[in-house]
């Protein structure tokens, strides 16, 4: 008798031992090391797979025999092996202390380039921006990372990270892309929406980061060799179809202003005279102009001059690039309803960041929505002493001296101003008070099942804020459920017009609801107070509910009929129902914690 | 000054040879040339005749010491030591003794010494045991020594050299070759070498450091028009890597409270097992400028890369259904009707679990037998136990005989059946009852080979019937349908393990052989068909023909019960794991339909005669009620819809619902529970 697995000599492989391979055997397929093929795979983008049945065993990783083969016809693995073999050569050249060669071997490394690998794996522009967000992510986390020489991470190309993620997120703030923002704990979470792409990404926290001793950097570099490149790539496509060439051309003396930021603003407290900053930004964007447009019309007009003639841009800082971006091209066609209300949002509106706000979020998020923005520094727009300013975002305990005329807020406000897309009442984020909480914009609370109160709060707020403007004749796609436009249209019958007045009812009972809060901020009661107070009104009824749940007895018809029908099932779909029954229970379960812990609070806090 | 150092030299002969000679003379004599030297080392004027001449003395001076050997010839010897005690010093050349001078008292020698200017030149020579003083030149030559000069002023160690040989007007030069042209010219071999890299270099064979720096921003247009990548060459189905989830509320700096969990839901994650554990705990931040740096972010960051080479990836249909969705469209029940639906009547009075019950071919008695050794018979109508037979053991089965007119009761004790005139209908029945339960010669079987062990038929005198005993313990009983045959399974028996028994001529044989271990067996309500139930298989034979026609593979792991359509083409058989299959003879040897009703044994599955329903009785303590149209037409597959679960038994050593049987006529189901209750389920 044949042995279990016999295959006659001259007779091929056939089934899953045909179409999939283990890893060991693909490395030697492939002649190459393991940490040759992890590269490629990285590189390539190759996955392993998970055979219908596993031949070699439970425990190993299986990839797929035409990926291998793909890999196979590689050119870059020929050029990782002849790297190899160079390699060698240096180490051998320094190994006979023949330190000359060693150096002159060093710089003529042979170098791959990954365009080709690109296009191959995203054959689309819109294929790379569906994958963009891990690309992101890992460019802006390198981006935070300190660079220092002697460093598992060459300085070189976190500088280069740091670039990549700004030219990215000015093209954001330029072209009002940017959807949601959410500060979390690991860091502050952006969304942008990019040619229909939600391309969702985090940035750390503008903090010392830690580098730890349990990451292989190796792995973690030849992804970043790879997304460096996308995102180069990417940024080049995204700025030319806004007319701006690409790579755009720095200040190198505003480069150094940011190192220096504390020595700027001890400079500018002492009463220093300077010319205005304000006048000689109003000069500079108008030598950008020019100098846009003979971007444009004389190509082949050099770079040395090009730079000379940006030499005098105010900053350089996204802020800078972002004005640059501003003026080169007005002429929107295209814009969606999502982005003219993101334009909007913080329009004729002038924010003043204090030093010890996060400032590069904020200089990405305010004009992102259409703000006007400046900072305690040389080059900014405009001084902490101008009478335009509307907000001023300080993140101390106390403000010292205040100008009547503006807002003292928190950072958080504008992100919840974002997320909530309208002007939210500044007075529960002033300063040194415990801000509402932050609530996450990537949640639907109704299919969570449980709604935040503050997120309750916000509905209402943008209700009213619905309610106030009048709505636009253009603007036919709004739904058409909103009584308000039905009045506008002349298109209503009773019921709805019952509805409208209940609306209307209900809009001012929330009006006065909202005057009254006011006042009370006014008398100086806080925020948190007022809504404990407010629960506390309506624990009671909501006891009262509970009650009323637990009195109605499950009966044992439903139940009957539920088992009648299970019985019909069959053993597939049971199991299917079982399993959605118990998610569901889970999440019940999560809900009524939550609502358990609320209560709990609530009670502490009285009591 | 040449004769003077002449004097010199002679003056030291003189010396020695007068030391030689007296001892006391050669003090003087000493200081006498002492004073010579001084002279001669005063005469300032050296001149450059007098080196010469010098030159000349120090070879003689050179050869005189050579002459003059030193006075003592003893040797490099340790002289302090061996010769300590001795009044010699040594030997002169002629083997004299040389005697050691008188010791000079310190004091007086050392008053010499202050006294005397030139003290500081004086040396005690210890081999030849004298005191020498030195001149001025030997002076000097001791302290360039220990300059690290020459010792003599006059030797110039950096002369120009002076050729030995004299090339010019020789006539005979050692070569007289002219400078070879190839000193003149740029070398060939370079120019090669030269040549070779510049076209290395054009051949970009070598890079120039220097080039490649430049090209860093290396980036063009690569997606040019979206419209001709319609092609995807991703091969072999590309799946991209799933996003990572999106942060909730719980996530932010400062979340609603709710969301923070309290301290003792902290320490009780602890308990938890390391997988099962939250990897995020939300903590809440009271403004921005206290959220510190998240220290697992590089760490998140890689794993995430991990995950992203590491991980298989597969397509998985994420399933949005609405659960309801998939329950099956069951007719209503309202349209079933009528079916049991509520106890109406209980039947008490056994005094044990009761284990069977049957109901009379007219509908108007209900026999049951129970553990506590009594057969009863109940009107049905009122509860009224009518009749009670003491049997002694376990009732475990009872058989109505199915013909109205033989009111037999069919009774399973341990290895014996009883069959008993239950006492109902007329007189004439009773009189033809009474011939049929007699048997005229007690212990007269058939002698027919095999059944003659097997079954013994034998008046029952205490309650005037038949008892008929088996060699071995007997599960069940059947009646055929005309109400005079009548089936037994004796599970161990073997061979002899179906029997089959003819009342009126009080007959017993065993057609089936080699069988598995029966379970039961029953007959076809119409046909001459013969249904054995093992524990997995159902086998159906003709009676006729006595040959296995079919083999029905239920894949259950027991059958207990087993149950014939009246149209006779379907089956139920129920099993100990708490599933119900539905055979379709017509169809297949397969299940239909297999139903997981109970989460225990099922113990009787029955039914209806007339209505089209079954009946499904199990230890959980409850019974099923099923509806089931078998249509005529053979496309149609049978209907089969859950009706209604009863409950009502209270479970009893984890016994529940022992047996269940329809009314023959009504839509009523009996059931017989562990808790020695018989219950009537109505409609």
């Amino acid at each position: 008798m044949p042995p279990k697995h016999y295959r006659a000599p001259g007779k091929k492989k056939e089934g899953n031992a045909a179409k999939y391979i283990t890893r060991t055997k693909a490395t030697k397929y492939l002649q190459v090391s393991l940490n040759t093929f992890r590269k490629l795979c990285i590189l390539k983008g190759i996955f392993p797979r998970v055979p219908k049945k596993k031949f070699e065993g439970n425990h190993k990783t299986y990839y797929s025999m035409k990926d291998i083969t793909f890999l196979a016809h590689e050119p870059l693995l020929e050029k990782l092996r002849q790297k190899r073999a160079h390699e060698k050569k240096v180490k051998k050249a320094k190994a006979r202390k023949n330190k000359e060669l060693a150096e002159r071997l060093l710089n003529r490394m042979p170098t791959y380039k990954l365009d080709r690998l690109i296009l191959e794996r995203y054959p689309t522009f819109v294929d790379a921006l569906r994958d963009l967000d891990d690309c992101l992510t890992m460019v802006h986390l390198f981006a935070s990372l300190p660079a220092v020489e002697g460093e598992r991470i060459q300085v070189k190309r976190i500088h280069n990270c740091r670039r990549l993620s700004q030219e990215w997120q000015a093209f954001i703030s330029r072209t009002h892309s940017l959807r949601k923002t959410f500060i979390s704990v690991k860091g502050i979470y952006y969304q942008a929406e990019v040619q229909g792409q939600k391309i969702t990404w985090l940035t750390p926290h503008a903090l010392q980061q830690v580098l730890t001793d349990d990451v292989d950097f190796n792995i973690m570099l030849t992804f970043l060799e790879f997304y460096e490149t996308l995102l180069g790539f990417v940024n080049f496509k995204l700025y030319n179809s806004i007319n701006v060439k690409y790579p755009p051309i720095l200040d190198p003396r505003l480069e150094a202003l940011a190192a220096e930021l504390y020595a700027l603003f001890r400079y500018v407290a002492t009463g220093s005279t300077r010319k205005p900053a304000e006048n000689q930004s109003i000069s500079s964007t108008e030598e950008k102009k020019d100098s846009d447009e003979k971007m444009d019309t004389c190509v082949n007009e050099s770079d040395l001059q090009l730079a000379q003639l940006q030499h005098q841009l105010p900053s350089n800082e996204p802020g800078a690039l972002m004005q640059l971006l501003e003026d080169s091209n007005n002429d929107d066609d295209d814009v969606d309803q999502d982005t003219i209300e993101c334009k909007t949002l913080f329009k004729n509106l002038k924010f003043f960041l204090s030093r010890e706000v996060p400032r590069e979020a904020l200089l990405f998020i305010i004009p992102a929505f259409g703000g006007v923005v400046s900072w305690e520094g040389e080059g900014t727009p405009f001084e902490e002493t101008d009478e335009d300013i509307a907000y001023q975002i300080v993140d101390r305990p106390t403000q010292g001296h205040k100008f009547l005329s503006r807002h003292y807020v928190q950072p958080q406000w504008v992100f919840d101003c974002v997320n909530a897309r309208i002007i939210l009442p500044a007075d529960a984020y002033m300063v040194g008070m415990v801000p509402p909480p932050h609530l996450s914009p990537f949640v639907d609370d109704e299919a969570e099942g449980y709604m935040p109160e503050y997120a309750e709060a916000i509905k209402q707020l943008q209700a009213t804020a619905k309610k106030n403007v009048m709505p636009l004749p253009d603007l036919d796609n709004q739904d058409l459920a909103d009584p308000q436009n039905l009045i506008a249209d002349g298109v209503m019958d009773r019921t709805q017009a019952n509805e409208a007045a209940e609306e209307r009812q209900k809009l001012q009972l929330l009006e006065k609801q909202y005057h009254d809060e006011l006042k009370m901020e006014m008398s100086g009661i806080t925020y948190s107070a007022t809504l404990s107070n407010k629960k506390s009104e309506n624990s009671g009824s909501e006891e009262m509910q509970h009650k009323d749940e637990v009195v109605v007895p499950v009966s044992t018809e439903k139940n009957d009929e539920d088992d009648r029908a299970k019985l019909y099932m069959s053993r597939k779909k049971r199991g299917l129902y079982e399993a959605i029954e118990i998610s569901n229970q889970r999440k019940k379960d999560k809900v009524a914690l939550l609502k358990e812990r609320k209560r709990k609070a609530l009670a502490s806090k009285s009591g | 000054m040449g004769k003077e150092k002449y004097e010199e030299s002679s003056s030291d002969e003189e010396v020695n040879s007068s030391s030689d000679v007296v001892e006391a003379s050669s003090d003087e004599e000493v200081e006498s040339s002492s004073d010579e030297v001084e002279a001669s080392s005063d005469d300032v004027e050296s001149s450059e005749d007098e080196s010469s001449s010098d030159n000349e003395k120090v070879e003689e001076s050179d050869s005189s010491e050579d002459e003059v050997a030193p006075r003592n010839t003893v040797g490099d010897i340790p002289l302090v030591e061996w010769h300590k005690d001795e009044e010699h010093i040594g030997y002169d050349i002629k083997g004299r003794k040389i005697m050691k001078q008188p010791r000079k008292d310190k004091l007086a020698s050392f008053i010499e010494g202050a006294d005397d200017p030139k003290n500081w030149r004086k040396i005690y020579d210890e081999y030849n045991d004298e005191e020498i003083e030195l001149t001025k030149d030997e002076i000097k030559i001791i302290q360039r020594v220990i300059s690290g000069r020459t010792p003599h002023a006059e030797v110039n160690p950096y002369e120009d050299y002076v050729d030995w040989f004299e090339y010019e007007d020789k006539g005979h030069p050692l070569s007289n070759a002219p400078e070879p042209k190839r000193r003149f010219i740029p070398s060939k071999w370079e120019q090669k070498r030269v040549a070779n890299l510049v076209r290395k270099i054009r051949a970009g064979l070598i890079k120039v450091s220097d080039q490649h720096k430049e090209e860093e921003h290396n980036v063009y247009s690569l997606w040019t028009d979206d419209t001709d990548s319609v092609e995807n060459k991703k091969h072999g189905g590309y799946v991209p890597a799933p996003k990572p989830k999106l942060p909730g509320h719980e996530e932010a700096y400062n979340p609603p409270v709710e969301y923070i969990p309290t301290a003792e839901e902290i320490n009780s994650y602890e308990l938890m097992y390391e997988e099962d554990r939250p990897k995020f705990i939300p903590r809440r931040y009271l403004n921005y400028r206290s959220v510190p740096a998240y220290d697992k972010g590089v760490k998140e960051s890689f794993d995430r890369c991990l995950d992203q080479y590491l991980c298989p990836r597969t397509r998985k249909k994420r399933i949005n259904i609405d659960p309801e969705s998939l329950k099956p469209k069951l007719p209503s029940r309202k349209d079933l009707r009528p079916y049991p639906t509520t106890c109406y009547l209980e039947y008490r009075g056994h005094m044990g679990p009761v284990n069977c019950i049957s109901v009379d071919p007219s509908g108007q008695w209900l026999a049951s037998g129970s553990t506590d050794g009594t057969a009863r018979v109940w009107e049905i109508e009122t509860g009224r136990c009518l009749k009670i037979w003491e049997v002694g053991e376990v009732a475990r089965q009872i058989c109505w005989n199915p013909s109205p007119d033989r009111p037999i009761l069919a009774v399973v004790l341990e290895y014996d059946v009883l069959l008993l005139n239950s006492g109902m209908g007329d007189i004439d029945i009773q009189t033809k009852m009474k011939e049929l339960l007699h048997i005229s010669e007690p212990g007269a079987t058939e002698d027919a080979g095999d059944s003659k062990s097997a079954v013994t038929w034998i008046q029952h005198e205490k309650h005037d019937g038949i008892r008929m005993k088996h060699f071995k313990a007997v599960l069940s009983i059947e009646w055929h349908f005309k109400g005079d045959y009548f089936t037994t399974v004796v599970p161990s028996g073997d061979s002899k393990a179906i029997l089959l028994h003819q009342l009126s001529k009080k007959h017993s044989e065993t057609p089936f052989r080699k069988l598995g271990i029966p379970v039961t067996a029953v007959f076809h309500p119409s046909k001459k068909k013969f249904f054995v139930a093992t524990k997995k298989f159902v086998h159906v034979y003709d009676l006729s023909k006595v040959e296995k026609i079919q083999k029905l593979e239920t894949g259950v792991r027991e059958i207990s019960s087993i149950s014939i359509h009246p149209g006779g083409e379907n089956i139920i058989v129920g099993s100990k794991e708490g599933k119900m299959c539905w055979f379709d003879l017509e169809l297949s040897t397969r299940p239909y339909k297999t139903l997981k009703v109970h989460s225990k044994d099922i113990t009787r599955v029955t039914f209806h005669r007339t209505y089209p329903l079954f009946a499904s009785a199990s230890d959980d303590c409850t019974a099923y009620v099923f509806h089931s149209t078998v249509y005529s037409d053979l496309n149609q597959n049978p209907l089969i819809v859950p009706l209604e679960i009863l409950r009502g038994h209270k479970p009893e050593h984890g016994r529940g619902v022992l047996d269940c049987k329809y009314h023959p006529r009504q839509p009523w189901l009996f059931t017989a529970g562990a808790d020695s209750i018989i219950k009537l389920y109505c409609h």
